[in-house]
Formats: C-alpha cells, structure tokens, sequence
C-alpha cells in the first residue's frame, strides 16, 4: 500500500468543512440571499476567499473559554485588592465613562451587524468569519462591562450606559456611526467596520483606551485589552481579506470599494476626534498625544498601506490631507465644547493642570500656546472666581457624523467651518467637505438621521423644557454625574481615599 | 548554538541564529509565515511543532492558551529552538518545489567572457555529478578574502549539473564583483553553497507564462526558461526582458533563436536610457511598459515570474496587478546590491510576497 501522505493544515480544514454549504434547490440562490448583490459588488467564485485562520467552531470554544477563565481570575484579584486605587488619577475615570457609554455599546453592535453581514452572504467561509467575529463582539461587550462593573461602586456616572446610549446627545456620534454601517449592505458594513475601523484605524482606538489603560494603573480594562486582542487580529484580517476579495474579483468593484473607503475613513476619523480627546485630556499619565499617534498610525502605517492598495487601482482617501492638517487642533477644539456642554454630559470635564498644559504646548507647539492654552486659562479664571463656563443649551450638530459643528476651516483655525447641503428643499448643517460629500452621495439615507438637540427641543425627550430637565430624563444628578470635576463627589471622595491610604510598607507590616 | 528548523508543508530547512525566532529566520530566508502583531499578543503567527523543543519566550497567555501548548503549539514570532525542530504552518504547499539538499562544492573556473561591457559570464566546471538544482535557484558563491558568500543566480539550465554559469554585473566599489571581474583567472577555483532559494516554475499550473527581466536578473529566467523548451513544454512562454542600452542588451541571439526553434515561445526586449543614441528598432521603456503594450494591459489567464532590481519589481507588480494579475499567480526574485541604493518603501500586511 503506497504511504499516505501527511495532509497539511490547509488541506485538512478543507476536508473537515467541504460541503457544509450548499445550492439550494427549492428556493432560488438569490431569494435564500438577497444582499449579497444589491450593493453592485460583483463575485465570480466564492471559494477565492481565503480564510486565513481556519478555526473550527470545536476550537473556537475551547480557546474562547481559557481565554475568559484567565480574564475573570485577574478581574477577580483586581477586585479584591481595591484596585481601583491603584488609578493614576480620578479624572482618568473619565476615559473609562467614555468608552463604557460610548465603545461598549459599540461592540454589541458589531455583535448584531455581523451576524447580519454572515447571514447575508452566500459563501460560507465568509460567512463564518463573520459568525465568529459576531460572537467574539458579545464575549467583548460583557467582558467590557464585567471588567468595568467595579469602578461603578466607587464612581458616578456609571450607572446607565444603556440608558444613556439611545438617550445622551453626544452618544448620538458613535451610535450614529455604527447605525450608518449597520443599515448599509454587508459588503459595506464588513469593509466599513472591519477595514476602515479595525484595520486602517485600529491602532488609533485600541491603542490608546489599551496604552492608557495600562500607563494609567487600570488593570481591568488593561487586560480586557490583552483577553480581546487574540480576537482582534483575527477580525484586522477578515478586513485585509474582504477588501482584497472584491478588489480581485471584478474591475467594477474597484469604484465601489474607492467611494466606501473614501466615506469610511472619514466617518472613522472623525468618530477618533473622541477618542484623541480622551488620550489628551482625560489621561492623567499621558501616552502619546494625537497628534503624535495620527503622524505614526495614519500618516505612516496608513498611507503605507495606501500605497499598496493603490496597485489595484485604489487612490488615499478623499479629504486625509485635511485630517492631517487638522491634526493639532480637533482634540482641543473638542475639549472645549464638551467643557461648555458639561451639564448636559454623564462624564465631568475640567481645565487641565500647569503640567499638562505644558506637555500639550511640547507636543502641539505654538498652535496651542497662542489659540488654545489663552482660552483654557480663561475658563480656569471664571471657574476660580466662581463663575465656571457653562453654555446650557445644545449645540447644532453636523447631519452625518453628528459632533456639533464647532470645527474649524482646514486652513484656518480661527474660522468655524460650516457646509450647508440641501435635499428636497430642506437645508442640513455638516461639519466639513468630508461629511457634506457624504451627505450628497445618499441624501435618502442621511435627511432620516434624528438629530439629538432637535429632537430634544421638540419635546422628544421627556418634554424636558431646558438642559437641566434633559439631564433628569438621561438619569443624571447635577454636579454628581455631570458638570465641573473639581469639587464634585468622585473629586472629593479619591482625595479622600487616598488621605486614608496606608503606605504600601505599613500594608505590608499589617499582612505580616 | 544554533539549531535548525524545518518548515512543513513546504520541507524547506533553514538555520536559527541562537536567540533568533523562527519567524524571523523564515522571513529572512524568504519563506512567508502569517504572522502580525510581531510581539507574541495576536496568535495570527500559531504553528505547530511536530518535532523538537522550543522556548515559547514571552507569547501571550492570550494569544497562546494553555491548551495549545499542551498540543505543541507555538508562536513563531517569539518562539526561539532548544534543538532542532520540525515545525507545521498554515501555508501552501508548494507541490513543483524539488526538495534538493544543499551541499557544498569546489570548482574551476573553466570559461569567462564579457556578456555586456558591465555583466561578465562565468563558467564554473564541478567534478563528479555536479550541482543538482532547480532551474531559478541561486548559489553562495565564497569569494577569497571575504568573509560573507556572495549569492548569485544560476543561469545554466539543470541538465548541465558539471558546468554552471553565472552572470555577475560589475558594482562600483563592490569587493566581490571588482574581484570577479578584475582578478579572477581562468583555471582558480572558487566555492560554493548550493542550491538555494525559492524561486521556481510552477509547472503543475497549466497558465501560459510571462518572464519579466532586468538587467542581470536574467539568470533566472534563462534558466527556467531553457529547463521548460528543453523539456518539451508546450504552453505559451513570453520573454520581456529590459536593458539600459543596447551594449547592456544580452543573450539577444540566443533567445531570438529559441524564439525560431519553438513556437510557444516569445521574445521581446526594452532599452530604458532616453540618452541612448545607438540605433535600435525595438520598444523603447521599461519592461513593464512594454508587457502592457504587448498583452494590451490584461494578464489575467497567466503566471508572471519577475526576476531583477527592486525598482523593476515594483512597477511590474503594479503593471500585473492593474491589468486584473494577482499575487497568487505573480513570482519573484528581487535583489538588492550596494549599486541600487534603495531603500525598499514602507510596505503594509496587504500583501504575502510583495
């Protein structure tokens, strides 16, 4: 008998899984999948999809579930040793509300849409890919929220982040964002969020909660960070593989592909104005600054990856040169606006310390010392004099990616940049060319967006009748949830904590 | 101590410095791994040791469970070997790779002669068998006085193992090639380690072929393409090759008569210097210039095997690939000499080989 022959890891997965897809036979194969070609992407064979990881279902559990048992056993310890006061600051806490009201919920979404996307799609290894990143997003929403759930025993501001995301104004922008891919078709919702989001941005999200997490002494969130990672180069990779399966496939796709790059990468880039805000004034121990990490993550890793894209026909994103050139200044025109709206937030804001001013006019230069530190030290002077900044009414909204229209023109800061796009005789505000262009390229899709202050001032929201009642109905205490930091109970309660804290060498003596 | 790793599915051997992982002793050897992240966190680079320990360095709890280091799992990427180990990844076999153990020889310079007034030939007669190898691979050859082998490709076809010829472009300031070119004499014998490298035609893929060349990475091709007409091979074989000028321009004669000889076969060239006076009546450009005008900008339908400096690479790539060739079907061989001064651009994880 001839010897057999070893089969290889490909070959094998290939065997385990043939023929666990089918044609249908009683139902047409585009009734069964009506998705999968009304966006205008053309498949010629399915089976060119690469499937990088060939992870059985079988093997995906056993992993998955080591994975949790190391993660709740740190989670655990964490929790019986108060690690809580092990946090560089209280004001870190902050970025911690951020990402619970506004990444967390996210992540459930992802759960939702992929499960979406893998029904929606006839081949079946794309459509496993998708079922596995459907699940690793729920394992990813809850492990978020376990890992988080200790801090709101000792925290404001915790206590509602489901609440507060159908109902927050300003969670309206990450909400919006993943709504927007959501009611796209699945090739659009996988490149969107899979590509644009996981791939090309992805060092710019995960990177700083994760970082600073990490330099900021939270180990709950730190290794929640290291648990979702394993999981995350498997879903960087189903991006990588989506795009190049349409790009390879069919010529027509090309165009297709270039104008859901061109939208996503700036819907993308201007959810991260968030979260470059949080790595610049919510961090007390500072990672890198934004604009730092857009010159390494965007303008190095991304137009590298740019470049090679472009051997298919694939040109750099409509308006990136604007993004860089906005580079130093959209965290701190941000702060700034959600330093006026603070009453109507469920997180608190404050005018940073002297040091930090300091490493923010290292990082950003003159830019920074003649607009942005002035204003700055203006807000600390009124709130020394008992008159701390609030602005209590709800700013205009851009249509599309629905951050207030507080932006400046790409070539210069001092000028607020407003687009004004018109459909069927409405006129809608935009904050910027990219969301404009956006706007005009699905009219239909974007004059359905409700916009939060309108809907609030039209009584929508419980029929609160000023900013102080809107809070009330988002479940928020006055100056306990929201408002000014210095002062409030989180303030006051770590000073506190940390007066009482007994040197690590007196806990030691104690154990002793 | 530096131990060995063996790559299956492939069966490629390779050294590990001590300290060294095997990813990057794979990468640096030219054998793809899946890999990402680089630092033990992702789990993308997991395979398995099928033989022999390793040391599994800082790999992530995470990225590499407990479970599947009970199951002889490793990350690549920080693994580092305690002895010699056989190792399975996730990549494709390559079922018209001949495994050939490499060896290494001594031989006599028997012939030298002046291709171009830069590219000298070389024929180096070994005793005995000669050199087993597949056409496109590439030898160390040892040169006296330096420490570090030179590689150069082998241009001779494998049915001549005792007489291999090499084609050795002159470098500016370049110790081994000045010495090839200026001391070597006829008679002196020289050392070398072969067969080496991976580069091969995939003859069980029925595609018709496309060999790109530019300047001195003709040997490749002139081998592979001698080994498939000497073997009878039927499928459409085109030649695109590129010199600066036409005193660069070489193995014109012999190409245009195999062109004569064999039907399936094509040959055509391009001279890029615009400063270029001599006449020539052929296309004037770059390689990947010509190929678009000679298959009308569509590769699909073909394998296209690119041999030549990395500039040439790069712009046939994209030539390939915007005329709907993709990296499954596109091979190459890029070198790098002192004389290129390039510095290779930043590249993403888009693609495996490019």
């Amino acid at each position: 008998m001839a010897k057999d022959k070893r089969m290889g890891l490909k070959e094998k997965y290939a065997v385990m899984t043939r023929g666990l897809d089918w044609e249908t036979s009683y139902q047409p194969m585009d009734d069964v999948f009506p998705y999968d070609k009304y966006e205008g992407i053309k498949i010629l064979d399915w089976d060119k999809w690469a499937d990088p990881f060939r992870l059985t279902m079988d093997a995906y559990w056993k992993y998955q579930s080591e994975k949790e048992r190391k993660l709740y056993a740190i989670l655990d310890a964490f929790q019986q040793n108060n690690g809580q006061l092990n946090i560089s600051d209280a004001r870190y806490m902050n970025a911690v509300k951020l990402w619970l009201q506004g990444i967390t919920p996210l992540e459930y979404a992802a759960h939702r849409g992929f499960a979406h996307a893998g029904r929606s799609f006839r081949g079946a290894a794309a459509r496993v890919a998708c079922q596995m990143q459907s699940i690793d997003e729920m394992r990813h929403a809850q492990t978020q929220l376990h890992a988080f759930s200790h801090y709101n025993k000792f925290f404001n501001g915790m206590h509602g982040f489901a609440h507060l995301r159908d109902r927050a104004w300003y969670l309206s922008i990450p909400k919006s964002f993943f709504e927007d891919a959501m009611s796209a078709g699945p090739f659009e919702f996988v490149t969107s969020i899979s590509f644009a989001f996981e791939y090309v941005l992805t060092n710019l999200l995960f990177m700083p909660f994760v970082s600073g997490a990490a330099y900021n002494g939270d180990m709950a969130t730190t290794t929640f960070g290291f648990s979702a990672q394993s999981d995350e180069s498997r879903h960087m990779t189903l991006g990588l593989e989506v795009v190049k399966f349409m790009l390879e496939q069919h010529e027509d796709n090309v165009p297709i592909v270039q104008a859901w790059l061109d939208k996503w990468f700036w819907r993308g880039y201007r959810l991260l104005a968030l979260v470059g805000t949080m790595m610049d004034y919510m961090l007390p121990k500072k990672v890198m600054s934004w604009k730092e990490a857009w010159e390494i993550y965007w303008e190095e890793n991304g137009i590298a990856l740019f470049n090679d894209l472009s051997r298919y026909g694939i040109r750099l994103p409509k308006h990136h040169e604007v993004a860089t050139k906005e580079k130093g200044r959209v965290t701190h025109e941000l702060w700034s606006t959600l330093y006026q709206y603070g009453n109507a937030l469920g997180l608190h804001t404050w005018v940073p310390e002297d040091e930090e001013l300091d490493w923010m006019s290292e990082k950003y230069g003159e830019l920074f010392d003649t607009m942005y530190r002035p204003r700055l030290l203006h807000f600390r002077a009124q709130e020394e004099t008992g008159k701390r900044y609030f602005n209590n009414r709800l700013p205009m909204v851009c249509q599309v990616c629905q951050i207030p229209v507080f932006f400046t023109e790409p070539d210069d800061p001092q000028t607020q940049c407003v687009r004004i796009v018109e459909w069927a005789d409405t006129k809608h505000h935009c904050c910027s060319d990219g969301c404009a262009d956006i706007f005009n390229r699905e009219p239909e899709k974007y004059v359905q967006a409700l916009i939060p202050p309108q809907q609030i001032y039209r009584g929508e929201a419980g029929g609160a009748r000023d900013i102080f009642e809107y809070a009330e109905w988002l479940h928020l205490v006055k100056d306990v949830d929201t408002g000014e930091y210095h002062g409030s109970p989180d303030h006051l309660n770590w000073e506190a904590w940390k007066a009482e804290l007994p040197t690590p060498q007196a806990n030691s003596d104690e154990a002793a | 101590m530096s131990f060995q790793v063996t790559i299956e599915p492939l069966g490629a051997t390779i050294d590990v410095a001590d300290g060294q992982t095997i990813l990057d002793a794979a990468l640096r050897a030219g054998i793809w791994l899946p890999y990402a992240c680089n630092h033990g966190l992702c789990g993308t680079c997991k395979v398995d040791v099928i033989e022999g320990e390793v040391d599994h360095q800082h790999a992530s709890a995470f990225a590499l469970m407990d479970v599947e280091r009970a199951e002889h799992k490793t990350l690549a990427c920080c693994a580092t070997l305690q002895s010699d180990v056989v190792i399975e990844a996730d990549v494709d076999e390559e079922i018209d790779a001949e495994q050939i153990a490499v060896e290494d020889f001594t031989a006599t310079v028997a012939r030298m002669e002046m291709l171009t007034p830069t590219i000298k030939g070389l024929w180096l007669e070994v005793a005995g068998d000669g050199v087993a190898f597949q056409a496109g691979q590439y030898l160390n050859l040892f040169i006296p006085g330096l420490e570090q082998p030179r590689a150069f490709s082998i241009a001779s076809a494998p049915t001549e193992p005792q007489l291999i010829e090499l084609n050795i472009r002159l470098v500016e300031g370049g110790a081994a090639t000045g010495y090839i070119h200026n001391e070597l004499k006829l008679g002196d014998s020289l050392s070398f380690t072969a067969p080496l490298g991976r580069f091969f035609v995939r003859k069980s893929a029925p595609e018709p072929i496309i060999f790109c060349a530019g300047g001195s990475g003709l040997s490749s091709p002139k081998s592979m393409i001698l080994d498939l007409l000497e073997s009878g091979d039927k499928r459409a074989i085109c030649l695109i090759y590129g010199a600066r000028n036409v005193s660069e321009l070489y193995y014109a004669d012999l190409f245009n008569r195999l062109a004569e000889e064999h039907p399936n076969f094509t040959y055509c060239a391009a001279l890029s210097e615009s400063s270029d006076e001599s006449p020539w009546a052929g296309f004037r450009g770059f390689v990947n210039e010509l190929a678009n005008e000679r298959f009308g900008g569509r590769f699909s339908g073909y394998k296209a095997y690119l041999c030549g400096p990395p500039p040439m690479i790069d712009a046939c790539i994209s030539t390939l690939m915007q005329g709907r060739l993709f990296e499954e079907h596109i091979f190459m061989e890029s070198f790098l000499t002192a004389a290129d001064g390039v510095e290779p651009a930043r590249r993403s994880a888009l693609f495996k080989k490019f």
